[in-house]
């Protein structure tokens, strides 16, 4: 019975606007959410693993998952890596721009780091993506 | 040696995400790391050994 009740409380819970907004921020920027709820130590230890990875993996040669990279049906295989990218908010969006980490260079793909480099790209963006959680449940007060 | 540095750093990025979003205070937060990280390893060095005998 006061199980029942304690999740039925749980359920009316509704987050506020300014956790939404924080939760955005912070897959927009690694590490800024944080920073914003005062958090700095974890800002620095998980938007910092962040920046890390996705200069790494660069630096590696990685490559990134765009939509439209692919041809053909190989499109559709693009999405989910495309999204793990995505994970990485300005910093993609950034590289997207600028046409850095896009490139199909067989030169690139022959080097030793390059499949690390991609991988790291990719955990830079779900890493992101747990930040922005932890940082939404900050904000929500789900956490201390 | 270069893949299992990559591998390790790998291990340590992963592990201070994950060890910094679990747990309740610093201390259980800090083992957690440690043996996430442990856990990479190990695992990582076990698949290793497997698929150095599979041809």
């Amino acid at each position: 019975m006061v199980r029942t009740d304690r999740i039925q409380v749980k359920d009316d819970d509704q987050a506020p606007v300014s956790a939404w907004i924080i939760g955005v921020i912070a897959w927009f920027i690694p590490g800024v959410g944080h920073v914003l709820l005062g958090k700095w130590f974890r800002a620095a230890l998980m938007g910092g693993v962040t920046w890390f990875a996705f200069f790494c993996g660069l630096a590696m040669g990685g490559h990134m998952f765009g939509l439209f990279s692919g041809q053909g049906s190989s499109m559709l295989l693009q999405v989910l890596p495309m999204v793990a990218n995505l994970g990485t908010g300005s910093l993609y969006i950034i590289s997207w721009l600028l046409g850095s980490g896009f490139t199909d260079d067989p030169v690139q793909a022959a080097r030793a780091t390059y499949e690390y480099g991609t991988h790291f790209l990719l955990i830079a963006g779900l890493m992101n993506y747990l930040t922005m959680l932890d940082a939404f449940d900050l904000a929500v007060g789900r956490k201390a | 040696m270069r893949h299992f540095l990559v591998m390790m750093l790998f291990a340590v990025l992963a592990s201070v995400v994950f060890g910094a979003m679990a747990k309740d205070d610093s201390r259980e937060r800090f083992i957690y790391g440690v043996k996430v990280f442990a856990e990479f390893m190990v695992i990582g060095l076990m698949l290793a050994w497997i698929l150095y005998f599979i041809p």
